[in-house]
């Protein structure tokens, strides 16, 4: 027997349609779809709101969700099914269809047709334009009951065959649909992975390239650093009637101090520190250059010493080295760079110490004889800052067994965790306190007060010390 | 007027006063623009008078003075007058240590300097 009312409906524009979904935002995105496409639309926000909406006046169809409070899309459906004046009504389950139990819940409550969310709104059109066009036969006689195995359960199924295959289609045609959409997502995915596959290809060579270059700045930064140490004194560095010890800490690989202590003819004996500004690369450039000018053999660019008329040496005064070297180091534009140096000449016989300050900390004596440690510096701006200016040269008489100190600015400058510096004050102290012992501890004795003194993170920047003994 | 992070400026008259924001100058980075900030302050004038206030600086490294020598040649090459004032007495130990309060005019603070520019 066939519904005349379900064979009458539009198959084409201006059906009657009754949506139930309880999200506000899918609801009208699928109402204005229908719309659109020329129907009319009344939305119920859950299943007894819809069932209402069908019972005030018979849609042509009805699109349903299934999860939603009060009464669910299965109740919903079952309602319809349920109500002889209703049956014939196509009704479509929007369903996730995550679980097959889904399908047979599906077939008990006498759904027509599955369309698995989310959904093309074209695919849902197709669907309702299908279904209206082969209207429902009055299945009330024709349901039988049937036992569906599934996941090891038996249901017992009412339904009609022509439900049963409507349903079997829907979930097929479903299935193909999704499947194409699998099959693009695939093509999709591998297209990417290409691309991946491209990219992943083009990090590995520029992982290699930047490895390669790591490797090779790390060797010239080994490099780089093994020329400094070139700057500091022999391992077995000594001289006649004077002892010498020294420590050399850089904070970094390549750092801006660097000190040396050398026998410039049978007498005299040159000792420096030298503090380039800055700390790094251009830093140890700049001190590296710096160094081949203070070598204690005649040379092209060796300034400490000239050959003398009569074949001999002659020393060059400290003051004219330190003017000498300002005059070779202009000052930078670009960097800024400059350098501070305490150099000296000692004369092994006498103890007559010359020496010249470009900028840098006053040389500490600690005398034999007992009493205070005593600063003495020399006034002279640090080298490569002010062009053309001359440097004061000073004179310390040593008397026998004397000693002095000359140091970098990370000695006093070094700071603690909450930024006090070392200061004089304290290194003053920790000569004094090292006095009776011998030179090499004294100088240990002080790297390792400043060392202390900047736990936890150590010393910001090159601590240097170079201490000398005068033994005639 | 443009925008600075580092300084502070301003003018009195024909001098340009710059005031150096940080507490601290002592990393690579802030030296750089704080070098970059100057040089667009003063690049095009002829012969500034220049001030810098110390006033905010509590630590400064010896790189610092490095861009003071370059201010002090590029300023004074241009007959114009580069001072200093708000100098703490930890940085002046600075100043002291290398000679260089002999070189750089230093003043205790803003209107002391400006009143020596007359």
């Amino acid at each position: 027997m066939l519904d005349q009312t379900a064979a009458a409906a539009p198959s084409g524009a201006g059906i009657d349609v009754v949506i139930a979904e309880d999200s506000r935002i899918q609801a009208k995105m699928l109402e204005r779809r229908l719309v659109e496409a020329g129907h009319r639309v009344r939305w119920g926000e859950n299943g007894a709101k819809a069932l209402a909406l069908v019972r005030e006046r018979r849609p042509d169809i009805v699109v349903s969700d299934i999860e939603m409070p009060e009464m669910t899309g299965y109740e919903f459906c079952k309602a319809v099914k349920g109500d002889p004046a209703l049956r014939t009504i196509p009704f479509i389950l929007l369903s996730t269809l995550s679980d097959p139990i889904d399908i047979i819940r599906g077939l008990d409550a006498g759904a027509d047709n599955y369309v698995t969310k989310p959904y093309e709104p074209d695919f849902l059109l197709g669907r309702m334009r299908s279904l209206l066009a082969t209207p429902l036969a009055d299945v009330q006689d024709a349901a039988a009951t049937l036992e569906v195995s599934l996941a090891g359960q038996t249901f017992r199924v009412q339904a009609g065959r022509q439900q049963v295959l409507n349903l079997l289609v829907s979930t097929f045609e479903n299935a193909v649909a999704k499947n194409q959409e699998l099959v693009v997502a695939n093509q999709e995915l591998s297209v990417a992975r290409d691309s991946l596959e491209k990219s992943n290809h083009e990090l590995v060579g520029l992982n290699a390239e930047i490895s390669r270059r790591n490797a090779q700045m790390v060797r010239d930064l080994e490099a780089a650093a093994k020329v400094q140490r070139s700057l500091l004194p022999a391992a077995d560095a000594e001289l006649p009637a004077a002892q010498v010890a020294w420590r050399y800490v850089p904070c970094a690989d390549l750092a801006g101090d660097f000190l040396n202590v050398f026998p410039l003819d049978a007498e005299h004996a040159g000792l420096f520190v030298v503090d380039v500004s800055g700390h790094g690369v251009p830093s140890s450039l700049m001190a590296v250059t710096v160094g081949r000018f203070l070598v204690p053999k005649v040379s092209e660019s060796s300034l400490l010493v000239r050959q003398a008329a009569d074949g001999g040496v002659s020393i060059v005064a400290p003051a004219d080295v330190a003017t000498q070297l300002n005059r070779l180091f202009q000052a930078d534009e670009f960097s800024g760079l400059y350098f501070t140096m305490l150099y000296g000449v000692l004369h092994l016989p006498t103890g007559r110490l010359d020496y010249v300050s470009g900028g840098h900390p006053a040389l500490v004596r600690v005398p034999a004889a007992g009493g205070d440690v005593e600063h003495h510096g020399a006034e002279g701006f640090p080298i490569a800052f002010v062009p053309d200016v001359g440097y004061e040269q000073k004179t310390l008489q040593l008397a026998p067994g004397d000693r002095i100190y000359l140091y970098s600015d990370g000695v006093p400058e070094a700071m603690d965790a909450e930024r006090q510096p070392f200061g004089e004050d304290r290194m003053n102290d920790c000569l004094r306190a090292s006095r009776g012992r011998p030179l090499d501890e004294s100088v240990a004795a002080l790297l390792t007060a400043v060392e202390e003194w900047c736990k936890p993170a150590g010393p910001l920047d090159d601590v240097t010390i170079l201490g000398l003994e005068w033994r005639p | 007027m443009e925008a600075f992070r580092r300084i502070q400026t301003g003018k009195k008259g024909d001098i340009h006063m710059v005031a150096f924001k940080d507490s601290k100058i002592l990393d690579d980075a802030v030296l750089d623009a704080i070098r970059q900030e100057i040089t667009t302050l003063i690049g095009k004038a002829s012969g500034p008078d220049v001030l810098l206030d110390f006033a905010n600086v509590e630590f400064m490294s010896s790189a610092m003075l490095g861009l003071l020598g370059q201010l002090h040649r590029k300023i004074s090459g241009g007959h114009g007058r580069l001072k200093m004032c708000g100098i703490r007495p930890e940085i002046m130990q600075v100043f002291k240590l290398t000679s260089l309060d002999k070189l750089f005019s230093i003043h205790k603070d803003a209107p002391a300097a400006l009143a020596t520019f007359t």
